[in-house]
């Protein structure tokens, strides 16, 4: 039995980055998505999480009313997990969706303009700012949104979509290519 | 340059002709031109023949309301017929048709309706071709719809690309005139968030034909500086090009922005049309108004224009309207065009008033001879305008003119105020319908609400959008323009509907063929309500939606009733305001794009197996593994099955619902939302769940396992997924907000895969470290599992669907393709097959498992022999109350029972009726239907699962199964639902 062979497949592997100079796509690693779900939704909650986890607005993203996500560029081991579920466990619940979650980075210029072709989310610097984040559709494809920098967003889509979603920002962004 | 062309003035390049054809002819116009205006300079007047009597027609507007030059512009794939002559901007190598001739523009024989119009009046077709019913649609109304028509679509598909987007406002302003410039500025400057959207290719709506001055300088130059200013604010954007076509719930406006149909040659990577959907916190409507024709005989000859219209064509694009022109007014602003008409040196012949009084004092003191108190009850011409009928006081006068122009006075457009409802009222002071000025998200300026010459509308574009700012607390500072000198300023007179002694043809509705006659049949024939009229007439049904036409059948309606304008009312008014592409409103969506692929984990290793994929809603679910050798596909999946049944197979059960149900009260939850009960489910449990909906009726089914006390692994059939999720969140967030219940959709986090058959846990053990022996992980089992050595995790759950020994593994989805990869490589040597969905489905048939062609949203528990799994002793679930209604609770009911051929060789299909033997083919024998049907291989023959009346009492019954579609007939027997295995022993084993 080749055991060696257990390979992880990403589910964009294989996509190079789409460059340009109004905008460009890249695929992000799956590291790690971990779904927190709490009772509660007062802010004092979501505060106390962060500061358990110790992470800012741009590793812990509100979902929901009570349902963040806390991502990040590499894998857990199964100890650091447990790790984490320990520490969050008693203000919330932890679902891990490392591999049901694909993210996307998209980011230039144009950035803003490509996602208002899918997104009826006003992304506008005042009204969605660094660290904001929302799930909305772009097109017909429930999509996680995600402001990581002044031109730079974020994307975060169930893994079955994902090559959708790409394609479907690939085309979007055409014009500005 | 051409002869109607003027040798200077207008917004045109003479200095860079544009060529283009028209009915194959080839013409030049210049850059600037409308393909109208182009076409007019070319001396080009008749352009097109109307939709039912083939009359010759020319223009008569300049923008958006044409209702007669309706061209097919462009070919191949870019073909659009119906293009607004008025609205195309003309291009380089431009290629126009004119439309419904035949067989040529000046030659169209159809035109000989004209000599029938006796017979074609309104309602002439719902009274002729009532009889023979039969004849309507294979005879009549191919024959009609041939005979009335505009331009045909192509066949050929379009190569450009479409798109549509979002955008987001304080204030969006509808109309780039004088009134939405100054808005825009107001607002603009203020650092309000603005888009102002214009349907024209050029900002500046009446004022690019207009010869007023404001604050010193043109109007024309006056608008390219406010446009200049507005586009270097980073927080105005200006579409230009940009209908907005209506206004939806959330203050949402469509709008839908010709991005190159103006181009000769479209750039490919850029769209050529883009829908808009506008989010404005506060919206203007700027339309202005416009300008009602009379309604004379003859009123639709070539050379018969809009006075607003040919003051466009003057001033705008240089182009004269004819060589003697006339001018018929109600109103002052007739005598606006009469100035310009001496200005640009032009041989203005007469202007007939038909106030006794005439012009307003001051207003007119040009040389032109002027009929006061005058009508013009006819023109006459055939393909172009020879002459008009002067009335005056009795005395008919014939003046010799090759163009008219004529104005009744002004309505505002107030379409997008009532696409949320309402409707406008009318004023007599205004003469007109006026809506009022605010209406909740969207106010209306400008001439759009009784406002008046340049300045009254600057004034109040600028103060409405600091009205509008304020309640957003922005303050802004009306714009001050200079003061506005040249312009006519006309007040609102008495409208005439209809003229004095008119002899010939007086239209009302240009483009529908409905003359003022038809309104009075209407009316006669009891159709005066305006929304009867309306369809009787067609009056205001055309692609023009009756821009010019339907104040004026409302003011003919009233005088044919002998009531106001105001008892009559206007129709209905509705997006769009003006036609918009499918193209537009598809936007990607087509072909590839058209909707999104949702793949599971597994989709690799299913290509890499040679699957054939069926569309299973967005998902692509692996039907059938065809191997070399194999000629249908019955074959294979006859293989598959069999095999499953022999050895073991692998099957991508990935696209099965997922939600992990946490939180203290997860157990009561699903007590609460299953059937059966969950509350004592121990935990490393799976139990098979039935959900009912709040009626009684099966929901969904799946099993829901136990990983934890308070974590639950809940599956959902595939198609009920997303449903399932809703219906819980629901549950939890608005039935029971008191349960501490969290909800997360795992669907996609696990790639799941079913392990089927004898053979199956042979296969598994290689790959799974723990012990999963009978004794050691017994049937319903459920478990977190390591694998490779601890090289993963998982997820094992022992539920089978085909009846046999049978786990599903579900593995991280990244990882998906590796554990299956694997799975093959242990079970090879087992005889493991991969299967798909054609094969699950057989072996759930022949095990009696149902699945939604079963639950079809008609059956509860006891249907389906599930009548022991309803709790008796829970207090209460979803269902439960509704579930005791007598209907359902009726022995006669129809229930799940298996059926099959009596004679093997036979064959019977899903959906067809089965009625007792010897009974004949009618409703009422009817005993109930086939709901899921295949060839089992084990059984030998076809074999069903059915809904009968009775059904689990009448096994053995000899039946007909009756299959309308094909009137066939197969004798069968009822018989127990489960085929294969009925004690259950393989898969407990």
């Amino acid at each position: 039995m080749s055991v060696s062979a257990i390979e992880h497949r990403a589910a964009l592997g294989g996509k190079a980055p789409l460059i340009s100079t109004g905008v460009t796509l890249r695929t992000l690693p799956e590291g790690h998505v971990l779904h927190l779900l709490s009772a509660s939704a007062d802010s004092d909650v979501s505060a106390t999480i962060s500061a358990v986890l110790g992470c800012d607005a741009l590793t812990k993203r509100s979902v929901s009313p009570g349902q963040w996500f806390v991502v990040g560029d590499e894998p857990l081991s199964a100890a650091a997990l447990a790790d984490i579920v320990k520490k969050v466990k008693p203000h919330a619940e932890v679902v891990d969706q490392s591999h049901g979650r694909v993210r996307i980075a998209i980011a230039g210029a144009k950035a803003t303009s490509v996602l208002a072709k899918g997104t009826a989310a006003d992304l506008a610097l005042n009204v969605f700012p660094v660290g904001h984040a929302t799930t909305t559709l772009i097109g017909h494809i429930a999509t996680h949104i995600t402001r990581v920098s002044e031109d730079g967003f974020e994307l975060m889509v169930l893994r079955g979509f994902a090559e959708s979603l790409w394609e479907e920002l690939a085309e979007l962004s055409v014009e500005f290519r | 340059m051409t002869s109607y062309r003027l040798d200077k003035g207008g917004l045109i390049d003479r200095s860079k002709p544009l060529s283009f054809t028209f009915d194959g002819k080839g013409m030049i116009g210049v850059e600037g031109d409308s393909l109208a205006s182009a076409l007019l300079a070319n001396g080009q007047m008749l352009l097109g023949r109307s939709f039912k009597y083939h009359r010759p027609r020319g223009v008569i507007s300049a923008g958006a309301s044409e209702p007669n030059a309706l061209m097919t512009v462009a070919q191949g794939g870019r073909t659009e017929p119906n293009t607004r002559a008025t609205m195309q901007e003309l291009y380089e190598g431009l290629v126009a048709q004119s439309q419904n001739r035949w067989p040529s523009l000046n030659i169209d024989i159809s035109s000989l309706n004209s000599l029938l119009s006796p017979f074609l009046s309104a309602g002439f077709y719902y009274k002729t071709f009532m009889w023979p019913a039969g004849l309507w649609e294979r005879l009549y109304e191919p024959l009609i719809r041939r005979a009335a028509g505009l331009g045909k679509a192509t066949y050929e598909a379009d190569p450009d690309r479409y798109e549509k987007c979002w955008a987001h406002c304080d204030l969006l302003i509808v109309g780039g005139g004088a009134t939405g410039l100054a808005a825009a500025l107001t607002a603009g400057r203020a650092g309000a968030r603005v888009i102002l959207v214009d349907e024209n290719a050029m900002i500046g709506g009446g004022l690019l034909s207009e010869t007023a001055t404001i604050g010193g300088v043109s109007a024309v130059e006056f608008a390219g500086r406010t446009v200049a200013e507005l586009e270097s604010l980073p927080n105005v954007q200006v579409l230009s090009r940009t209908t907005a076509f209506g206004w939806y719930d959330g203050n949402v406006f469509g709008a839908v922005e010709r991005v190159q149909k103006h181009a000769s040659e479209p750039r490919p990577e850029v769209p050529v049309e883009r829908l808009w959907r506008i989010v404005a916190k506060q919206a203007i409507l700027a339309a202005g108004a416009e300008e009602r024709p009379l309604i004379f005989g003859g009123n639709d000859i070539p050379g018969v224009m809009m006075a607003s219209a040919m003051r466009a064509y003057l001033n705008r694009y240089g182009v004269a309207p004819g060589k003697s022109v006339a001018v018929f007014t109600t109103n002052d602003s007739g005598y606006t065009l009469a100035r310009d008409l001496e200005k640009a040196g032009l041989r203005l012949v007469a202007i007939v008033d038909s106030r006794r009084s005439g012009a307003t004092a001051g207003v007119y003191e040009g040389s032109a001879r002027i009929i006061n108190g005058g009508f013009v009850p006819d023109a006459e011409g055939g393909k172009a305008l020879s002459s008009i009928t002067i009335l005056q006081d009795g005395r008919k006068e014939k003046l010799a003119v090759d163009s008219l122009a004529m104005s009744g006075g002004f309505s505002p457009v107030v379409h997008l105020a009532y696409h949320r409802g309402g409707r406008p009222e009318w004023s007599d002071a205004e003469a007109t319908f006026v809506a009022p000025e605010d209406h909740k998200g969207l106010s209306l300026a400008g001439a759009a609400a009784k406002a008046s010459g340049l300045a009254g509308c600057l004034e109040a574009g600028a103060r409405k959008a600091e009205a509008l700012l304020g309640k957003l607390e922005i303050k802004a500072d009306p714009a001050a323009f200079g003061a506005v000198e040249g312009d006519i300023v006309a007040a609102p007179t008495k409208p005439v509907w209809i003229i004095p002694g008119i002899k010939g043809k007086a239209f009302v509705d240009f483009q529908n063929d409905v003359h003022h006659r038809d309104i009075g049949l209407a009316v006669r024939e009891g159709y005066g309500h305006v929304e009867l009229a309306k369809r009787y007439t067609t009056n205001g049904m055309a692609t023009d939606q009756g821009k010019l036409s339907n104040v004026n059948a409302i003011g003919l309606l009233a005088e044919a009733r002998g009531v106001s304008p105001a008892d009559v009312g206007t129709t209905t008014f509705r997006p769009f305001y003006t036609p918009v592409s499918f193209g537009a409103l598809a936007g990607t969506s087509h072909g590839k794009h058209f909707q999104p692929v949702r793949k599971s984990p597994l989709h690799d290793w299913a290509v890499k197996n040679g699957a054939t994929f069926v569309e299973t809603g967005l998902w692509y679910r692996s039907a059938w593994f065809p191997l070399a050798g194999e000629k249908t596909w019955r074959e294979s999946v006859d293989r598959e099955a069999k095999n499953v049944r022999r050895n073991a197979g692998l099957c991508d059960v990935s696209m099965l619902g997922k939600i992990e149900i946490t939180g203290k009260d997860a157990a009561e939850f699903l007590d609460r939302v299953y059937c059966n009960a969950f509350r004592k489910l121990p935990v490393g449990k799976a139990r098979y769940g039935l959900m009912l909906r709040e009626d009684g009726f099966i929901f969904d089914d799946g099993t829901t396992s136990r990983l934890e006390d308070e974590r639950f692994f809940m599956t959902t059939t595939t198609a009920y997924a997303a449903g399932v999720m809703n219906h819980l969140e629901f549950c939890a967030q608005a039935l029971w907000p008191e349960l501490d219940v969290r909800l997360a959709s795992v669907t996609d986090q696990w790639a799941q895969m079913a392990i089927a058959g004898p053979k199956s846990r042979l296969i598994l053990q290689r790959i799974v470290d723990q012990d999963i022996s009978n004794e050691a992980f017994p049937f319903l089992g459920a478990k977190d599992v390591s694998l490779f050595g601890g090289k993963l995790s998982g997820r094992l759950f022992r539920i089978s669907f085909s009846g046999e020994l049978a786990y599903e593994l579900a593995v991280p989805a990244g990882y998906g393709e590796a554990a299956a990869d694997a799975l093959m490589e242990a079970g090879n040597e087992h005889g493991i097959c991969a299967y798909g969905v054609e094969a699950l489905s057989v072996l759930r048939i022949e095990k009696g498992h149902v699945t939604h062609n079963e639950i079809n949203g008609t059956v509860v528990p006891t249907d389906l022999g599930f009548g022991k799994m309803v709790s008796a002793t829970k207090v209460d679930f979803i269902g439960k109350r509704l579930l005791e209604r007598e209907g359902l609770n009726d022995p006669n009911r129809l229930q799940l029972v298996g059926v099959v051929p009596l004679d093997s060789g036979t064959s019977f299909r899903s959906g067809a009726h089965v009625l007792e033997k010897g009974a004949e083919a009618t409703l009422e024998n009817d005993q109930g239907y086939i709901s899921s049907s295949c060839y089992s291989p084990h059984v030998g023959s076809t074999i069903g699962l059915a809904l009968v009346k009775r059904g689990s009492s009448r096994h053995g019954e000899e039946v007909q199964v009756w299959n309308g579609l094909l009137n066939e007939f197969t004798a069968a027997r009822l018989c127990h639902p489960i085929f294969v295995d009925p004690a259950n022993e393989k898969l407990k084993g």
